[in-house]
């Protein structure tokens, strides 16, 4: 089996390894260098639980190879926000009961950003369009659209939340504070 | 209503229990610091692999492991005939054993690889032990199988025929037992003199339970001190514990099972499987831990699948619209063996809720059970009720259209009554409390049941088509007592352990037999708990789910945690408490008795002056200076609770349909939950049950279905092809409750994990039906995707020679 | 499950089409993915055998009508051939054994089985010729049943109908390339002059009934 050898650029951190031609980005990530915070649900792509965000787009890892995330800045849930200091998105979960057994939950999580993203204020059914990828078994779907939402108004400008309340940076959401 | 949380920080000690607060499992989850079984990595750990049946039914004639065995870094490659061979670790069974029997059941060996024969695809055939999983799983590829391919069974009714191949030699005719309950002669002498009857003849179709997390496990056997620890995928360790010894033949007290993080369960990892134990074995043979994870595929061909039932049954009304009779004949899947709890699931948690929330003077259901070439069949959420509720309630609409009645009145009429509680059925039950009545009226009121006829006239006039489903479920939770349970044929008691023991400074740690996947448990003890004892919520950590730590223990399943376990951690705080006041008492220098406990705190009565708290007890408790003569320092206490009957939890589910007969389109308008699961002790916790409940029901009505072509081959082996629900595919839930404490707890809570699965898919069959009445459309299987609707449309519309609706019968007592 | 179509071969015979389907070297070079396929002398098919006797076989396609009524499959023996597959994300290869059940100008009939490891399958197919109705080209009426087993069945037919349906068509694609660049003719009834009991025609043309053979 040939090796490669890769760098990839995790929450910040640059890490040299090698890898077998075949190995799974989510493997070499969970498996290689211990980013075990996303989870392998399917291996085909189908249930989103492996999503990251790879150059700032989500991506499935379990159907990315590793050697084609050389070179590549990988985001991966560890780096979303401590117990002490959540990300707005994981705040919406907690809050909204946005999750149960949790297994679905970091590429919930990272396909949540790249909606809000792209739309810094969906509709429930647009959150429910965006969230076509990634499965959940536990919640029903329902809190998990609140928690976006939930997120969404504490993601967005001062100018566009009601009562301007969430804070005072003038810059837009989509490239605002929160790094997506 | 959507119910707020609340930061547990903001809420009164004194509320703490019935608050909706928010869990304190989350930050763990939520920041990727969760350990789910996979995410183990151990120094020196090896991987393992299985080699399984590609043939539904087949005779093994050659295993040859040579090619896998030469590969590089294969460590070892194992069959049967290795397990059981003296030169390896053994002296267990390695055969899986079914934990519940009944008089007529066929008790089929169940080895944990395949020696002669393999009775499912996916039945494991041989193990590889490599350095790591891409090998395993090259390697085991690698195994040559030469297998004569025989003919397979996919349905009961195909099983039981009389050209059937037989799975296994001593269970003749493939029959796995043959069971009755209720009063044959009974109900056909009140068939025989019913006014009205009506007839269904369904099938309930196989589901698999798509756990987001696989199965997985991580064993490692300690070779200086003959331990062997085992972290798994499980619902229920201490069981695992118990039964893999056995298998495996290592003594249960050198044997620990735990469960880390757990990603959902449903049912399906509760059972013991074959690979769990596998990978204990292989650690033991290897001297080093090893790991097995699940691929997708695999969870489909071996996770137990549920249901699986083909049925006939009818009911029998009197001139007045009362039920006199019901009678069922049902064919139950079992699959190639027996799994864990398998024959309990169609029998006694299925022919005892025959009556749902009617007063039905005379039941009888007659099952059969069925060794198909599926997986084997166990529990999936709801376990055996989802089927009985589903029967009844598409026998009451059907049964209301018969004589003519509206389907609420119908039922009204029918349901136990407000005063007839504790109230015993025909079927060898007595149900708990009920108001039957008042889901009913919620959802009516939430429904606006009276516009919405008015509007579906309308609707109907301009060629749309809606329609309104009830289901008024009733399901039973907390198998109890033992001593019923063991009557019943179940191998293990029903009761539940904990330990509540307080530290010298004043914090708590409750431990409890239950184990979590989800449910939020370490939050609602804590809730339990402190509310007992009177201490800040935050001062009380919750441990389950590990062998090691906990006394003893039943596991989470049947929504039994709240009732069982959750009231055995009230009597092991009532005991400390207690204690305590022996403490306080003689610390403060009066009589016990005079001692009054409240808000965690211990005061003479009428000198409330004169105090200790909780926590100064505790420290006195371990300083054990100064504590009664006779008295043991410490302060702790550990329950077995046996709960006195089952908890009966009920409720009214309604979903309002537009089908569109052109296409066979189905679009769910609103679905309306009101539930009673008596008291509530986190109501956000519960609203998330119901939530994910539903969506599982409507996955079953709408979409989901393991199907197998004549072969036994699996046809939705992935979520390409079995259509777990996405987002999109779940309406909106309104979801209210009414409360009904259960009288045989301390809590007065009556479970609530399963309700939503059992009582949705037959809201929306029935909102289904009722769109279709003028089409003549009685019944449609599920999962009614647009194909299945389209052609029920079809096929009515031909049998009365034309396409339109039949004319203006559109009352819902129309000629059938 | 069942598969089936009609493919149709522009510009040339019904006799023409018999012809290059009755040569196992041209079947085989416009099987997508097949390695060799060889009539089986022996008892069982030994691949690995077989594989060595394809590497020293020097056999080229033709289109001399004695060749290839030297090859032609013959009705009631065995064939074995080894096909590569890719099956979404997996390429087993298959080591796949076929009878030849009937061969009845235009109509030909064959089972087998074929394994790779992990899956293997069950068919019976089956095909007749016949001219188009403008007369000008040839329609191909297959149907094929198969029991697909293992980790491939898992799959799921919408991953396999897909599969089925590109080889078929690459298959009969490439015959009519073939047909084109041999130039190969359909042999009149006249020619003569053979080792074989049966006539030339009779063998190429599939006919088994004229005199008891082998």
């Amino acid at each position: 089996m040939t090796e490669h050898d890769i760098t990839l650029t995790v929450n910040g951190a640059e890490h040299d390894l090698t890898v077998e031609a075949r190995t799974l980005l989510v493997h070499a990530l969970r498996d290689e260098l211990g980013y075990t915070g996303t989870n392998v649900g399917c291996e085909s792509s189908l249930c989103g639980a492996c999503t990251v965000r790879m150059d700032g787009e989500a991506v499935k890892s379990c159907t990315a190879l590793a050697v084609q995330a050389d070179g590549a800045e990988i985001r991966t849930v560890e780096d979303l926000g401590t117990r002490h200091d959540f990300h707005p998105i994981q705040e919406g979960f907690q809050e909204e009961h946005g999750l149960q057994c949790g297994y679905c939950t970091p590429g919930m999580m990272m396909t949540a950003l790249d909606i809000l993203e792209e739309n810094p204020d969906p509709t429930r059914e647009e959150i429910r369009e965006g969230l076509e990828g990634n499965l959940c078994r536990c919640t029903g779907y329902q809190n998990i659209v609140n928690a976006v939402q939930n997120a969404a108004k504490e993601m967005q400008p001062a100018a566009v939340a009601d009562g301007g309340e969430s804070d005072d940076d003038p810059t837009p959401a989509t490239d605002g504070g929160e790094e997506l | 209503m959507t119910i707020d949380s609340l930061d547990p920080e903001d809420v009164d000690a004194a509320d703490i229990l019935g608050s909706a607060i928010e869990r304190r499992e989350d930050p763990a989850l939520l920041t990727g610091n969760a350990e789910y079984t996979d995410d183990i990595q151990l120094d020196g750990m090896l991987h393992m692999a299985v080699v399984r049946s590609q043939y539904g039914h087949a005779r093994l004639e050659d295993i040859d492991t040579s090619e896998a065995e030469a590969m590089e870094g294969v460590h070892g490659v194992y069959t049967y005939e290795d397990l059981t061979s003296d030169e390896t670790p053994g002296g267990g069974s390695f055969a899986l054993p079914t934990a519940w029997l009944l008089d007529s059941l066929e008790q089929v060996p169940h080895p944990v690889l395949a020696s002669e024969k393999v009775r499912h695809q996916g039945d494991g055939i041989a193990v590889v032990v490599a350095e790591d999983r891409y090998t395993a799983r090259d390697a085991a590829g690698a195994v040559d199988v030469a297998y004569e391919r025989l003919d397979a069974v996919v349905h009961p009714s195909e099983a039981f025929a009389d050209d059937a191949e037989r799975l296994h030699d001593d269970a003749e005719g493939n029959v796995a037992f043959d069971w009755e309950i209720g009063d044959a002669e009974k109900t056909a002498d009140a068939f025989a003199d019913a006014s009205h009857t009506a007839s269904i003849d369904l099938e309930n179709q196989l589901l698999i339970a798509n756990a987001m997390e696989p199965r997985a496990a991580v064993a490692e056997y300690n070779p200086g001190t003959d331990e062997l620890e085992v972290a798994m995928t499980t619902q229920n360790p201490h069981v695992h514990r118990l039964l893999m010894a056995g298998v495996i033949g290592h003594p249960e007290h050198k044997l620990s099972v735990r469960a880390p993080d757990v990603g959902g369960g449903f049912g399906s990892k509760i059972h013991h499987y074959a690979d769990e134990a596998l990978v204990a074995w292989c650690s033991m043979m290897h001297e080093a831990p090893v790991k097995w994870t699940a691929t997708r595929s695999e969870t489909y061909l071996t996770d137990a699948p549920g249901r699986g039932h083909e049925t006939k049954a009818e009911i029998a009304m009197d001139d007045d619209g009362n039920i006199v009779g019901l009678r069922v004949d049902t064919m139950a899947n079992m699959g190639a063996y027996l799994s864990t709890f398998a024959p309990a699931v169609p029998t006694y948690l299925y022919g005892t809720l025959l009556s749902g929330q009617y007063d039905i003077p005379a039941i009888y259901g007659h099952v059969k059970g069925a060794f198909t070439n599926v997986p084997p069949v166990d529990a999936y959420r709801g376990a055996g009720r989802p089927e009985a509720s589903f029967l009844v309630e598409r026998l009451v609409h059907l049964g209301a259209k018969e004589v003519g009645m509206d389907p609420v009145e119908f039922r009204k009429r029918n349901f136990v009554p407000d005063d007839a509680f504790p109230y015993e059925t025909q079927v060898a039950v007595v149900y708990d409390s009920g108001e039957y009545g008042k889901p009913m009226d919620e959802a009516l009121e939430l429904l606006d049941y009276e516009n919405f006829r008015e509007e579906q006239e309308r609707a109907r006039d301009e060629g749309t088509y809606l329609g309104v489903g009830f289901s008024c479920y009733i399901e039973a939770c907390g198998l109890a007592p033992s001593e019923l349970a063991g009557q019943l044929g179940a191998q293990a008691g029903l009761w539940e352990s904990s330990l509540v023991r307080m530290h010298p400074s004043g914090t708590v740690t409750a431990y409890c037999g239950t184990s979590g996947h989800g449910q939020g448990h370490g939050t609602t003890y804590a809730q339990i708990v402190a509310n007992e004892l009177g201490v800040p919520y935050d001062s009380v950590e919750v441990v389950e789910g590990d062998t090691d730590e906990i006394p003893q223990g039943m596991g989470t399943y049947g929504s039994r945690s709240a009732a069982v376990g959750g009231s055995s951690l009230v009597k092991s705080a009532q005991k400390v408490v207690e204690k305590g006041k022996e403490i306080a008492a003689h610390q403060l220098e009066a009589d016990p008795d005079d001692i009054e406990f409240e808000n965690g705190e211990y005061s003479v009565a009428g000198a409330p002056a004169r105090s200790m708290s909780m926590a100064d007890v505790a420290g006195a408790a371990y300083l054990a200076h100064d504590i009664p003569a006779e008295m043991e320092p410490g302060l702790e206490a550990t329950s077995f609770y046996d709960p006195e009957n089952f908890v009966f939890p009920f409720g009214t589910h309604a979903a309002i349909v537009e089908v569109d007969p052109d296409s066979g389109e189905i679009e769910i308008e609103r679905y309306v939950a009101v539930d009673d699961v008596g008291n509530q002790i986190n109501p956000k916790i519960v609203e998330g049950q119901i939530h994910g409940g539903i969506a599982q029901g409507v996955g079953q009505a709408l979409y989901e279905g393991a199907e197998y072509d004549d072969n036994a081959t699996l046809l939705t082996g992935s979520m390409q092809d079995y259509a777990v629900p996405k987002a999109e595919h779940i309406p909106e839930m309104e979801t209210e409750s009414t409360v009904t404490p259960s009288p045989h707890n301390p809590l007065g809570v009556k479970g609530v994990g399963e309700a939503g699965t059992i009582a949705a898919p037959q809201a929306i069959v029935n909102a289904v039906a009722d769109a279709l009445e003028p089409f003549g459309v009685d019944h449609i299987d599920m999962p009614m995707d647009a194909e299945s609707v389209w052609s029920a449309v079809q096929a009515n519309a031909t049998a009365d020679g034309g396409a339109e609706p039949a004319g203006d019968d559109a009352d819902p007592g129309g000629e059938r | 499950m069942e598969f089936s179509g009609t493919f149709e071969l522009e510009d040339t015979t019904v006799d023409e089409v018999w012809l290059a389907l009755s040569d196992p070297v041209l079947v085989q070079e416009s099987l997508p993915g097949c390695t060799f396929l060889l009539h089986v002398e022996a008892e069982e098919a030994d691949f690995d055998e077989l594989g060595e006797q394809a590497e020293g076989m020097d056999r080229e396609l033709t289109n001399d009508p004695e060749v290839i009524a030297g090859r032609a499959f013959r009705e009631g023996e065995r064939y074995a051939a080894l096909m590569q597959v890719s099956v979404g994300p997996v390429n087993p290869t298959f080591e796949t054994v076929v009878t030849i059940d009937e061969r009845d100008r235009p109509r030909m009939h064959a089972s087998g089985e074929g394994s790779s490891g992990d899956s293997s399958f069950e068919m019976s197919s089956s095909m007749a010729l016949s001219e188009t109705e403008d007369g000008d080209g040839v329609a191909v009426e297959w149907e094929t049943e198969a029991d697909v087993f293992g980790k491939v069945a898992g799959m799921g037919q919408r991953v396999i109908n897909p599969v089925a349906n590109r080889i078929v068509k690459r298959f009969f694609s490439s015959v009519q390339e073939e047909l084109h660049d041999l130039g190969v003719e359909a042999v009149s009834s006249s020619d003569g002059d053979e080792s074989d009991d049966r006539s030339l025609v009779d063998r190429v043309l599939g006919r088994s009934k004229s005199t008891d053979s082998e």
